[in-house]
């Protein structure tokens, strides 16, 4: 053949020659020409600097370099063009310049590759360190520090301390005014290295003065209003305080300075949390806002009081810790007493003494005064009668002891261990205060309610006031934990070894069991998985046993048991492998796996199976590890270090793609969520138009109603109130609330229509209670007392007028308060808030779905998958609803329709026939086992299944009916190829699928419970049967005859969509995320998953979120360059003449102006043109 | 003024095992209204015994005179009601509720009987008995709890 290649000059002549016409049909904004390099930008020194080494020499820089080259190698061209020889420099000039622009460029035709090649302009640009993502995404910045930090719990929460040394650095421009004048005057005085001085002078005509020389007291001295003075940081200051990773909003926040001696960043211990710091060495940044209306935006926007509550599900963030729990855990014991001057003393602790305190009535009066220490508590929330603060609460604490049967009453503060929280108009009723009330992670502990119904300000000080009496008080009362608080006594050793010794036995009596080949399988096991999941089962149990005997052996005042009940740290799985039993350790969710042959270590005798010899530790961390068990567990700690090491750059890659996917959709003032271009992704945020962050109720219901309505009898006493009427109450809610009403917030009116019929829904069965009460109360009583019987029936169930308007007013009132803001950046809240929570997922990346040995994937790994929007799943599973449920061998029927069931399965036999003259293969059908499987098989319909199967070649078969059961296969090939021809066959055909999907891997069934109402309306369980389809085929199964195809559902998200269409792909991805977190114990608002599908669907197919999904989300150039494959989304960009808006969030950040979210939704309009000034009389008077 | 006097039997000491040093919690009966009560008592500095008897009033206030409480705790030398027994306690009502229903059908068939619950500083009253002898309490009253052995 004759292969001529194209020589550029020709190329470049083409080009020149094509018509303008044909450029527009080929998508090209320029001439193509230009395609063609002929001159190359030679850049100025400035981006090429040269740095001078010591000497004369001098290291040039990579660009520099490649120039050199380029000249060397045009001159030695020319020197062959004059010499008309073979041209090889012609090639080399080609490829030096492509070397010039991507130093990574394939295809460079000569051995060129050095150890560190130098840097073209695209390594300048692409990658982590390069332009794009170094420099123009992410700028270096003046006005910041870090250093170590440690804890202050004198601070306030809002405050942090800067060291003296860093105030000095670290300035804040302040105009000099009449009311500052002297300050500033001192602080020039002291100069830039005296601490509360200055740096530097702006005076208003633009002239700087630093303040070194000795000339500061003239400066001073002259200093006028208007002036500048760049000012060392003092109290007050704002500055932002951030801890990488950066993971969610709340990693930098806005704190007041304080600056103090001594060289650390120091901050209260409730802000830890959202931080998410520890104090062994971890280093923070800070940073200082030049500008006042920079400070007034942080201030507002990231200040710690306004972020307290986490926007990923609206649960409290900022809350006391570790030391602040326990001591207040030991400070409201029920049997802690206080003589006036002990309580008086505590009481002054908490505000410096300094506030004034409203001393309570003693509990105990007589004998002589006490007063306890939950009456601290009431004075810590209402310190004197002028606070308005009244907190309303009851929550049940970890050691609340429920009551044993469901029939049994709950006991609530009668709790005997004192667990049962209650907080009335601020005074604490009953209850020890431990992490449920005070910690992080919850909606009804105290710091929420008193931010939800007062202000943030009010849990700020109620926090900053804990903060300082706990810390005052455990460093008298004393908090240490030593050897002895680990020692077990002889009583509890012996009864771990009894407990050990049953184990054991139970093991090995099942290990014989296995080794005889008698142990009962488990559904879908086989013996060797039985063996484990039963060991596996025992040896958990003996950890668990040994645990609560520990646990109820110890003595209260133990402090690792004091730490673990209110919640500061460690589990009671830590206290007893500390004391009892460190218990098995696992390697990849097994036992120790075999190392050596047939063994773990060569310590065991092969084959062995025993709890010791598979990783069972049997010591406490007290009584000091044997050498194998040591092993063993280091086992397992590597395990999870290494899973560590590797989750955090999965799930940090994740967050990156994931924010940069939803970085610029926000609300707008039409409550629709858009993207930067203005294309809507949602109509109504969430569907109704909240905020996550300010959710009260569960499952992101806007309200708690119950605790409001507790709130609200509370604090509205009824005293000489009259109680409401059955009547009267109906009336009063349809005058409140009634059922249609022209709304003026318009869109929302769909959603507040439901929240006003769920508060109305609420009231009518509060009230039925009610008057379910006061009717059992009138019955039982006689005609003389029925007065007041009836009135202390009220008092238990009757409602005050003013109590239900106030609840319906408050409950209004606060839905609409709820309401999100425009401007709100929910896109990149909402991609924290799925980011965040991956980082913390633990190693379990399997779950059992319902049926033994089916797993599905979960953790870091399933969010990928769907995020990705993968085609190939890891373990797709269909879940098939049946037509009739409640029959076993229904269910079975259906299930042999579904799984693959092969001719090998149901043949009785599969022989070849030879005869002199032809060969068949006759294949004889099991009628028994097929009618025992309820499959509808007979030698038909295996016939047509044969047919289907192409690898067989079907067309060569001559394939006869015989008859019900059996069948004749018979190749029509010539004879000598005959004899292979069977053999292969033979081979073939048990593997032919006769029935059921092909794509199905296995079907199980599921027995499940329902509950269902019968008749009279009581509740019954059930059992209910349904299929779990491992595989895909969702079409295919929903068709089978017997599925309830309306209720069938498949993880498989990208097969959803190809099968039920676009917006069951929305709910299949919202419904498998939440599946995900709930399983890994953590919630997160529906709205930011919505939000997501949403995302992911709008375009009508469902985008991943990779690269190739987010080109499709219509995104900018820029946007895209700074993400991945830089220099493509250039070099195309720059092909087809894009232009660029500028109105994304990455856009905006690069040219470094304001973006179109937030704040800077808004902008102020400005006539363009001057308005035509008349200086003249109005001529209506002027015409006379 | 004394809303409610009675003389109770201790029946039980600790009903649910012992849980604190200085706290134990008595189940005790009354005699005359047939009132059932738990009550949380500092036994270290007034210990009680199983079987005692004391007779237990509830007052809205402690001045002889009933001129009501200010809510301020202002002591004094004055003549007051606690200077007739030996233990004294304040503390809060804050809640009034009916018996449980289930109980109550197994029980002693009387009918509805009302609770009302006590806080000390968190040491705690459940007082039973008949809705009639109960009515004068309110919630979130003020109460002194006064306790003098037999």
């Amino acid at each position: 053949m004759f292969c001529n290649i194209i020589n550029p000059r020709d190329v470049l002549s083409l080009f020149e020659r094509m018509s303008d016409e044909d450029c527009e049909l080929l998508n090209i904004a320029d001439r193509p020409e230009k395609f063609m390099i002929t001159t190359i930008a030679v850049p100025p020194i400035a981006i090429r600097p040269s740095v001078m080494m010591e000497g004369s020499q001098s290291n040039e820089n990579d660009i520099t370099e490649r120039l050199k080259r380029i000249i060397q190698v045009n001159a030695s061209l020319q020197q062959e063009l004059q010499d008309m020889k073979n041209m090889a420099a012609w090639d080399h000039l080609q490829a030096e310049v492509g070397l010039y622009i991507n130093s990574d460029v394939r295809g460079v035709p000569y051995p060129f590759q050095v150890a560190k090649p130098l840097a073209g302009f695209i390594q300048r640009l692409k990658g982590k360190q390069g332009r794009f993502r170094g420099n123009l995404s992410g700028k270096r910045v003046e006005y910041t520090g870090r250093t170590v930090i440690s804890p202050d719990p004198n601070l306030k929460i809002t405050e942090v301390a800067i060291p003296i040394q860093m105030a000095r650095i670290l300035t804040y421009p302040e105009r000099v005014n009449q009311y500052n004048i002297e300050k500033l005057r001192q602080c020039v005085r002291n100069g830039p290295y005296k601490y509360p001085g200055a740096r530097m002078i702006r005076y208003p005509d633009g002239e700087m003065r630093l303040l070194m020389g000795s000339f500061r007291k003239r400066l001073a001295d002259e200093l006028g209003f208007g002036v500048i003075v760049d000012r060392h940081l003092e109290d007050g200051d704002v500055v932002l305080f951030n801890r990488q990773p950066s993971l969610h909003r709340m990693s930098i926040m806005c704190h007041r300075a304080r600056v103090m001696p001594w060289r650390t960043l120091r901050f209260n211990e409730s802000v830890c949390n959202p931080y998410n710091a520890d104090f062994d060495g971890d280093e923070m940044n800070m940073h200082v806002p030049q500008t006042e209306e920079a400070r007034a935006e942080a201030l507002m926007l990231m200040g710690v009081q306004n972020n307290l509550c986490t926007p990923k599900n609206g649960e409290i963030l900022v809350a006391s810790t570790q030391d602040f729990l326990t001591s207040s855990f030991l400070i409201t014991r029920k049997d802690i007493f206080y003589d006036r001057a002990a309580f008086s003393l505590i009481c002054s602790y908490m505000g410096d003494g300094m506030d004034l305190i409203d001393l309570p009535t003693p509990a105990i009066i007589k004998p002589i005064e006490l007063w306890t220490g939950k009456q601290i508590f009431s004075v810590l929330l209402r310190p004197n009668a002028r606070m308005r603060v009244f907190v309303n609460l009851t929550l049940k604490e970890k050691n609340y002891s429920k009551p044993k049967n469901a029939s049994e009453r709950e006991l609530e503060t009668m709790c005997p261990n004192d667990g049962f929280v209650y907080f009335r108009n601020s005074e604490l009723i009953s209850g020890q205060l431990g992490k449920a009330t005070l910690g992080n992670g919850n909606k009804d502990g105290l710091y929420s309610i008193l931010l939800r119904d007062y202000n943030a300000h009010a849990a700020a000080s109620c926090m900053n006031r804990l903060a300082k009496l706990s810390a005052r008080w455990i460093g008298n009362h004393g908090f240490s934990i030593g050897i002895d608080d680990v020692q077990p006594d002889n009583d509890l050793n012996e009864r771990k070894r009894e407990t050990i010794l049953n184990g054991y036995n139970s093991c090995d009596e099942k290990i014989e069991l296995y080794n005889k080949g008698k142990l009962d399988l488990q559904p879908g096991c086989d013996a060797a998985q039985t063996l484990e999941a039963v060991i596996t089962g025992i040896l958990n149990q003996i950890r668990n046993e040994t645990g609560q005997v520990c646990m109820k052996k110890l003595h209260w005042r133990n402090s690792p048991l004091i730490m673990s009940q209110c919640g500061s740290k460690g589990s009671p799985i830590n206290i007893s492998q500390m004391i009892a039993c460190v218990g098995q350790q696992s390697v990849g969710g097994r036992r120790a796996p075999n190392g050596f042959i047939d063994r773990s270590l060569p310590h065991f005798p092969r084959q062995s199976k025993t709890p010791a010899a598979k990783g069972f530790v049997a010591n406490s961390f007290y009584s000091g590890l044997t050498a194998t068990e040591f092993f063993f567990h280091t086992m397992g700690g590597r395990e999870g270090l290494v899973d560590t090491a590797v989750k955090t750059a999965d799930t940090g890659y994740m967050s990156r793609r994931l924010i940069k996917a939803l970085e610029d959709l926000s609300i707008h003032y039409d409550n629709t969520v858009r993207n930067a271009s203005g294309c809507i992704v949602q109509f109504l945020y969430g569907d109704d138009g909240m905020d996550p962050a300010l959710m009260e109720g569960k499952n992101g219901f806007p309200l708690n109603f119950d605790r409001l309505f507790m709130k609200v009898k509370a604090t509205c006493p009824s005293r000489e109130h009259k109680y409401l009427s059955p009547v009267e109450i109906s009336a009063l809610i349809e005058q409140k609330l009634p059922e249609s009403e022209s709304t003026p917030d318009g869109g929302l009116s769909d959603a507040s229509k439901a929240f006003k019929k769920s508060v109305k829904a609420f009231l009518l069965e509060e009230h039925e209670k009610g008057s379910e009460i006061i009717m059992k109360f009138g019955e039982d009583a006689t005609v003389e007392n029925q007065e007041t019987v009836i009135r202390v029936a009220q008092k238990i169930g009757g409602i005050t007028e003013g109590q239900l308007r106030a609840f319906i007013d408050t409950c209004m009132s606060r839905y609409h308060l709820k309401r999100i803001e425009a401007g709100s950046a929910i896109g990149a809240i909402g991609a924290q808030s799925i980011g965040e929570p991956g980082t913390q997922m633990t190693l379990k990346t399997f779950h059992f779905a319902g049926v033994a040995s089916m797993n599905v994937t979960l953790g870091v790994p399933r969010i990928k998958e769907i995020i990705n929007g993968a085609k190939k799943i890891l373990t797709p599973i269909i879940t098939a609803e049946l037509d009739r449920d409640d029959n076993v061998n229904i269910a079975r029927m259906v299930k042999a329709r579904i799984d693959k069931t092969v001719l090998g399965q149901i043949a009785k036999s599969i022989k070849t026939v030879m005869t002199s003259r032809l060969g068949s293969i006759v294949i004889t059908l099991d009628m028994n086992r097929i009618e025992d499987s309820q499959l509808c098989i007979d030698a038909n319909t295996v016939r047509e299944s044969i047919m289907q199967t192409p690898k067989i070649k079907p067309k060569q078969l001559q394939i006869n009916v015989l008859d019900v059961t059996k069948l004749e296969v018979v190749p029509l090939v010539d004879r000598g190829k005959l004899h292979f021809e069977l053999h292969s066959l033979k081979n073939m055909l048990p593997n032919v699928i006769v029935k059921g999907i092909k794509t199905v891997e296995r079907a199980v069934v599921n027995k499940g419970k329902e509950k269902y109402k019968d008749k009279e309306g009581k509740v019954k369980e059930r059992e209910k049967y349904s299929l779990v389809v491992e595989g895909t085929g969702l079409q295919e199964v929903m068709g089978t005859e017997g599925v309830d195809g309306r209720k069938t559902k498949s993880n498989h998200i990208i097969e959803i969509q190809q099968t039920l269409g676009i917006e069951a792909a929305r709910w299949c991805i919202i419904e498998e995320i939440q599946f995900i977190m709930s399983n890994h114990g953590m919630s997160i608002d529906i709205r930011h998953m919505m939000l997501l599908a949403d995302l992911m669907t709008f375009r009508g197919e469902v985008l991943g979120i990779t690269r190739f999904g987010i080109q499709k989300m219509d995104k900018s150039v820029l946007m895209l360059a700074s993400f991945e494959k830089t220099s493509d989304h250039l070099f195309h960009a720059s092909a087809s003449g894009k232009a660029d808006k500028i109105e994304g969030v990455s856009e905006c950040i690069i040219m470094g102006v304001p973006m179109q979210l937030g704040t800077g939704i808004l902008k102020v309009i400005q006539r363009d043109e001057k308005p035509e000034l008349t200086y003249a009389s109005d001529p209506i008077i002027s015409a006379y | 003024m004394i809303i409610l006097e009675d003389v109770f039997k201790v029946e039980r000491l600790d009903p649910d095992g012992k849980k604190f040093d200085k706290v134990t919690r008595i189940e005790a009966r009354s005699e005359r209204f047939d009132m059932f009560m738990h009550l949380d008592v500092n036994t270290e500095i007034y210990p009680m015994k199983e079987g005692q008897k004391f007779t237990m009033a509830l007052a809205s206030t402690l001045n002889p005179d009933g001129t009501p409480d200010t809510g301020y705790y202002t002591p004094g030398n004055r003549k007051s009601l606690a200077d007739k027994y030996e233990y004294v306690m304040h503390g809060k009502l804050y809640k009034i509720s009916e018996d449980d229903p289930g109980r109550a059908s197994k029980g002693s068939g009387k009918g509805v009987k009302a609770e009302i619950y006590v806080s000390f500083g968190g040491l705690l009253m459940m007082l039973k008995g008949d809705p009639s002898n109960l009515h004068q309490f309110d919630l979130d009253q003020r109460l002194f709890l006064c306790i003098r052995k037999l």
